[in-house]
């Protein structure tokens, strides 16, 4: 097995093809991710139709490539115009921005490049020990335990970063509903139809998912037509000093570690991870007063986090077919698509598969690297691209895409239609990756829970009986009532 | 009644309208359905607790009396009705003259002011992701005035 994996990883790097691909895709997801409002999740929405002819494992690395280095090219602009290309990147505005105007640009790029290659590399590491492991304790799991699973999954919206709690779940569950549209899939009943035969096999996720992160995000950009953005002047990328290395490699650490558990929880990503990184690098660290100001361990803390959620996020999509944030969301439909079936099957059937998938993520990590450090000043002009230019392209990309994955036009105003309902719930406050989750984890929810209710005789509470699953119910009600508990507890002590 | 408390409503109307359909869904048979549940019952669960949650939600608005939503400017009613004549277009011309003319439009709404450039950016666009569909992908694409010319 060992072996088997090493020289599948050792592969990419000896497939011309594939290591262009890589090339190639890093250019494109460096572009998408300093483009404001784009992002990995929309990239990745918008790249997928293109992926459909494509060998499975190419497919996957083009989006998995896409996501991890989206991901870091938000930090570019956080630094240089004080606008995410990503939300992952939000917290690094807070400190990357500063230091660009105090005239050190290339030094909090030097310092977000370096952390950011470091968190992705160690969370593929981890991605390639703890998957196979997750992998032979989910070949224990049943339908009840899988129920559990995806209401654990499910439960976890409520702590998305965008969005409340409430809106969250509402988001999920409407999601859910989505999957319910066609026919049922043990007695054939019709649900939802309306008489249109062509959803009898349901919503297909790729114009819903095109409709919901792409067009739904051109619409909210077109708020945003009058804003003036100030740029600051940047010499070159600057390696961090021995004395940066000093100062920020506890931080890089702790991110890292920080940024994998996060990206591992269900539903959880990279936003939460680059928070809860600075968030922390500021807790521990002894220079507090010169956050806010220009920190470089700020900027290290939010960078290393959201890098490294990128492949704790892989770990649940990859083996039990829940996706750890939007982006994985679209990477599980790409490998439904392509017939990579997420769970066990995959870690015993397709090991090789899986670690080309791994080691193309290591190889797009080191890309991105010399890209930041080389290239960073180029990609930053890239986001000055007026958005009445680019925003038209991206509505005939996502209409032409969501029509290339079936040649149905149904598809396309499928695209629109829920383009036009995710910005609404944008509008009022709603996070569109829930509704995302819900529709992925949907048909999982419902199938499980008949399976089990067939296995029990019709007695829903035997599910309880059974550790694992109890194990996930009672994760579940901590996860959406934890907070309250905990709140009222702390209340009464004070 | 306030603003704020429209979207509430127009979810438990949404959840209603789901429940009185759900349950005009047809049931199966005892032995094909067994100790399972009918086809209509997930989703009436569903939108049940979606409802308890609209409850909490509106009670949170009550509570916290959160600002309306200031409304948006033309650019974006705009672009919803680019979509809308994106339809009509590709149902009664041809899809590609549909993306050609909402692209053109768009840049222009949206605050163009050079019409060459939105001009190529309108012709260049579709013209270059076609190709690359019908040649690299073989992806053919619906009929309509420009596609009968092509495919003949």
């Amino acid at each position: 097995m060992f072996e088997q994996a090493i020289s599948a990883m050792a592969s990419v790097v000896v497939d011309p093809y594939l290591l262009g691909l890589i090339f190639a895709t890093t250019i494109l997801g460096v572009i998408i991710g300093v483009l404001p409002g784009l992002g990995a999740t929309t990239g990745a929405a918008l790249l997928l139709p293109f992926t459909l002819t494509m060998d499975p494992v190419h497919a996957i690395a083009v989006l998995a490539t896409i996501y991890v280095s989206a991901t870091f090219a938000g930090s570019i602009t956080a630094i240089l115009i004080n606008t995410p290309g990503t939300s992952a990147a939000a917290a690094t505005t807070f400190d990357g921005y500063p230091l660009a105007q105090k005239g050190e640009a290339g030094r909090a790029l030097g310092i977000a490049v370096i952390s950011s290659t470091v968190g992705g590399i160690f969370s593929v590491l981890i991605l390639c020990f703890a998957a196979p492991l997750l992998a032979r304790v989910a070949y224990e799991f049943r339908s009840p335990e899988y129920f559990a699973l995806t209401v654990f999954g499910l439960s976890m919206l409520a702590s998305i970063s965008a969005g409340g709690a409430v809106k969250n779940l509402i988001g999920g569950i409407f999601g859910v509903w989505l999957s319910t549209i066609g026919a049922e899939r043990v007695t054939g009943i019709e649900r939802f139809m309306f008489g249109n035969y062509e959803l009898y096999e349901g919503l297909h996720f790729v114009p819903i998912f095109i409709g919901l992160f792409a067009i739904s995000e051109l619409l909210v950009q077109s708020k945003t037509v009058d804003k003036i953005i100030k740029t600051v002047s940047m010499k070159a990328v600057k390696l961090p000093t021995l004395e940066d290395y000093k100062k920020i490699w506890k931080t890089i650490l702790r991110s890292c570690g920080i940024g994998t558990f996060i990206g591992v929880l269900p539903a959880e990503g990279a936003t939460v991870a680059s928070m809860i990184g600075y968030s922390e690098a500021r807790r521990w660290s002894k220079n507090k007063k010169e956050f806010g100001k220009g920190s470089i361990e700020g900027i290290a803390g939010a960078e290393a986090a959201n890098n490294a959620a990128t492949g704790g996020a892989m770990v649940p999509t990859m083996v039990l077919g829940i996706p750890g944030s939007g982006t994985t969301a679209i990477i599980l439909v790409g490998l439904m698509v392509h017939g990579l079936r997420p769970g066990v099957y995959l870690f015993t059937e397709q090991v090789e598969k899986v670690y080309q998938i791994f080691g193309s993520m290591f190889v797009a990590n080191v890309m991105f690297m010399l890209m930041g450090l080389y290239a960073a000043k180029l990609f930053a002009r890239v986001s000055l691209v007026p958005t009445q230019i680019l925003w038209p392209i991206v509505f005939a990309l996502s209409v032409i895409g969501a029509y290339a994955f079936q040649g149905q036009l149904l598809d396309v105003w499928l695209a629109l239609i829920f383009g036009v309902i995710g910005f609404f719930a944008r509008r009022h406050g709603f996070s569109v990756a829930p509704i995302a989750v819900g529709l992925i984890l949907g048909e999982m929810v419902e199938t499980n829970l008949q399976h089990s209710l067939k296995m029990f005789d019709g007695a829903w509470w035997m599910i309880l009986t059974q550790p694992l699953a109890l194990m996930f119910l009672v994760f579940a009600f901590l996860g959406l009532c934890g907070p309250v508990i905990f709140s009222w507890i702390t209340k009464q002590k004070d | 009644m306030k603003n704020i408390y429209l979207v509430p409503l127009i979810l438990s109307i949404f959840s209603l309208a789901v429940i009185a359909i759900a349950l005009q869904l047809d049931t199966s048979p005892e032995m094909i359905v067994g100790d399972s549940m009918q086809a209509r019952s997930f989703p009436i669960f569903l939108m049940i607790l979606k409802l308890i949650l609209i409850g909490i939600l509106t009670f949170q608005f009550y509570k916290n009396n959160p600002k309306p939503v200031a409304l948006e400017k033309y650019h974006t009613w705009g672009s919803m009705f680019l979509f809308l004549l994106f339809y009509l277009l590709t149902v009664y011309t041809d899809m590609f003259i549909g993306i050609f003319v909402v692209i053109f439009l768009m840049s222009i709404l949206w605050g163009e002011r050079r019409v060459w450039v939105a001009f190529l950016t309108a012709t260049i666009t579709p013209g270059l992701v076609f190709l690359l569909f019908d040649y690299v992908l073989k992806i053919r694409f619906p009929r309509g005035m420009l596609m009968n010319l092509y495919y003949g």
